[in-house]
């Protein structure tokens, strides 16, 4: 008895190194900790399936933490903890952007990876990934609505404020597309970009407003995440379900309604599981010492073809857009 | 002859009879711009979009009218509809509205008591106790109830937020809209505060507070009482619109009502009540949250481009409250001039 138990020991202990030699010897020993802005929030839940999946897959000594609350200072320490800790990679979404900075900098110094995602502003990270363009981003949008609307007809933009910079550049892009694209679409000129202030309410009494003025109009291209689900509380009041359409981004759960009666044919998000998977992926490339030339190609699905921004040598952006309608809703937890 | 010429004389010196001019005219502007204002669905929309806004201005009025000020009721209102809200579906609860309001009822006479406690018994500045009282609300909700968007709500109050008194439906775009039952809550709660302002002791005693606290005590008023028991019926009514406002959202939002107090005062203000405490009508208040509700739900109908959107709405408050404020100023000069007293600024 004793005599099997030793082997099986034995063979738990050596069975890695040995079926891995062929492949990747250094990738074993790899302890790679995905820091999100805290362990509660469904969308990090998320990211936490798709972190699992991946340690799963590669059997790399891969797993998530984060603190029981989103506090800056608390997320700092477990970054400090993890230095001392001793692990090879950090992959961090932060909390704040200056109080993480020095922190990630004594990282950096003791020799560990740092890849950051959603802090495209941070300078002491290897790399930052971005789960999309701007641009691409909006052009995505635009598809969606358009596939709704049949391609044709009459459509307006709304975004939180005219000021904000992300929902304008979205915007942008999503007209820019259509005219390159849809043809038979046309951008409202009298009113071609609505405000909707980040609030489901004015997003509802705006889009009322703009199909009484409007009868002609057909479809809203939303970008914050009250944009869509506003207009569409608009349109199945007005009785236009069918009639009238609008996309944008919205969180699954919170609008399983509206996309189960098909108010809303299709909303558009990004997938924190993949951008889990693809923060983990990159921090081996970089461990491997691999080199990172555009395009990049993570392995995870919508992170395949990653560009690094205009002008920047670190932040690395995406295609990894998903559409959310009726038949996936439930499959992502938040 | 004589009766119409004196009625016509004593509404001139009125300021609701000029609001509701500003407030025509706007209308046919609106309607000439865009032909849809008249249109049933459009009132109806009007209508609907003026219960929460509409439960506000009350009970703004009613501070004011005291003397006082109130910024707190957004936070105020926001609290008790989450908390409400939060408790509601941890219970799983499946009944109907009626627990949610007397909830937020409870609630928020609580919270106005705290209000009341500090303003009424202390006598501490109306403005400076709001301020910090709205922030310690919104702590509250940050804190303690961990706040975030519920975009699930008890069925009870989903299934009442949609439900309708009727439908109105433009013959000609074929769009419905529809009358929120909660409509009638707001004319409850506006022929309650009426009735309790014109014909009760406790009402007059808010007047009497409001021109002179000292008068008013010397009269018999028990000026601490009047104050904190009104100060407990604002904190009711805001709850009540708070829970009214996530019935309609279909969602509680825990942050999305805060910032409204700015254009809720504005529109009380616009309607002819005096800042200072002790003067305005109901009626006053009401044509000038509409006038600001219609502005502020009109400016696609209009026609005016979003950059500059908070350029009209700015504007028309100025104007609005510009004429009110020439007119007080009128009616003390022909006063002071009838008295043959000085100079009665």
């Amino acid at each position: 008895m004793k005599k099997i138990l030793a082997f099986a020991l034995i063979v738990l202990l050596l069975g890695p190194t040995l079926f891995a030699a062929g492949q990747a010897e250094k990738k074993t020993g790899y302890e790679i900790v995905v820091v999100p802005k805290d362990a509660s929030n469904p969308w990090f839940v998320r990211m936490k399936v798709g972190v699992d999946e991946y340690a799963k897959e590669t059997g790399l000594n891969v797993y998530q933490r984060g603190t029981a609350q989103i506090d800056a200072t608390l997320q700092a320490q477990l970054v400090q903890d993890l230095i001392a800790q001793g692990v090879d990679a950090i992959c961090v979404v932060p909390v704040d952007l200056e109080s993480l900075e020095p922190v990630l900098g004594q990282a950096r110094d003791a020799g560990i990876v740092v890849i950051a995602h959603e802090g495209a502003d941070l300078e002491n990270v290897d790399y930052d990934i971005e789960a999309f363009s701007n641009a691409g981003y909006g052009a995505f949008i635009m598809d969606n609505l358009a596939e709704a609307m049949g391609g044709e007809g009459l459509y307006t933009t709304m975004v939180a404020s005219l000021t904000n910079g992300s929902h304008n550049e979205w915007a942008n892009a999503g007209v820019a597309h259509q005219k390159a694209t849809y043809p038979k679409m046309k951008l409202l000129e009298q009113e071609p970009r609505v405000e909707s202030n980040d609030n489901g309410d004015v997003a509802y009494n705006v889009a009322k407003e703009l199909f009484k003025k409007y009868p002609n109009l057909k479809g809203v291209m939303g970008t914050s995440s009250y944009d869509a689900p506003g207009v569409a509380r608009a349109i199945q009041e007005l009785g236009l379900v069918d009639k009238a359409f609008t996309s944008g981004t919205g969180m699954p759960l919170d609008n399983a309604e509206l996309l189960e009666s098909g108010v809303v044919k299709s909303l558009t998000l990004w997938d924190p599981a993949l951008a889990g998977k693809a923060m983990i992926s990159l921090a081996v490339k970089v461990l491997d010492g691999e080199e990172i030339t555009e395009p990049v190609d993570l392995g995870v699905e919508g992170y395949t073809n990653m560009m690094f921004r205009k002008g920047s040598s670190t932040v690395l952006e995406g295609e990894g857009w998903i559409v959310i309608n009726a038949d996936n809703v439930y499959d992502f937890g938040f | 002859m004589d009766t119409t010429r004196t009625l016509l004389k004593k509404l001139s010196r009125r300021n609701e009879p000029y609001i509701f001019l500003v407030l025509l005219a706007l209308c046919l502007l609106i309607e000439f711009r865009s032909g849809q204002f008249f249109s049933s669905n459009n009132l109806v929309d009007i209508a609907s979009a003026l219960i929460v806004p509409g439960l506000f201005a009350i009970g703004t009025f009613l501070v004011i009218i005291s003397g006082g000020i109130d910024v707190s009721f957004p936070a105020l209102a926001s609290l008790s509809m989450y908390a409400t809200t939060k408790y509601l579906l941890d219970i799983n609860y499946q009944g109907g509205v009626w627990a949610a309001i007397l909830m937020a009822l409870v609630i928020g006479a609580l919270l106005g008591a705290f209000n009341g406690l500090f303003i009424g018994y202390f006598k501490l500045p109306a403005l400076i106790v709001t301020l910090g009282s709205s922030s310690v609300f919104k702590g509250i909700m940050q804190g303690a109830l961990n706040s975030k968007q519920l975009t699930i709500i008890p069925s009870g109050m989903r299934n009442w937020g949609t439900s309708a008194i009727f439908t109105a439906r433009n013959p000609v775009s074929g769009l419905t809209s529809r009358m929120p039952v909660a409509f009638i809550a707001f004319v409850i709660v506006l022929l309650f505060v009426f009735f309790i302002l014109k014909y009760t002791m406790f009402g007059r005693g808010i007047y009497a507070i409001g021109g002179s606290e000292v008068s008013a005590h010397r009269a018999g008023f028990n000026v601490v009482r009047t104050k904190v028991v009104m100060y407990i019926m604002v904190g009711m009514i805001a709850s009540l619109a708070g829970v009214i406002r996530a019935c309609m959202m279909q969602q509680a939002h825990p942050t999305n009502m805060l910032g409204m107090e700015m254009n809720i005062i504005a529109g009380v203000v616009l309607g002819g009540t005096a800042i200072t405490g002790g003067r305005g009508t109901l009626l006053g208040c009401m044509l000038g949250t509409l006038l600001i509700v219609i502005v502020e739900n009109s400016m696609i109908l209009l026609g005016i481009p979003t950059s500059y959107r908070s350029v009209f709405t700015g504007a028309m408050i100025i104007i609005g409250t510009g004429i009110s404020a020439y007119q007080v100023m009128h009616m003390n000069k022909t006063h002071s001039k009838r008295t043959k007293s000085k100079e009665a600024a």
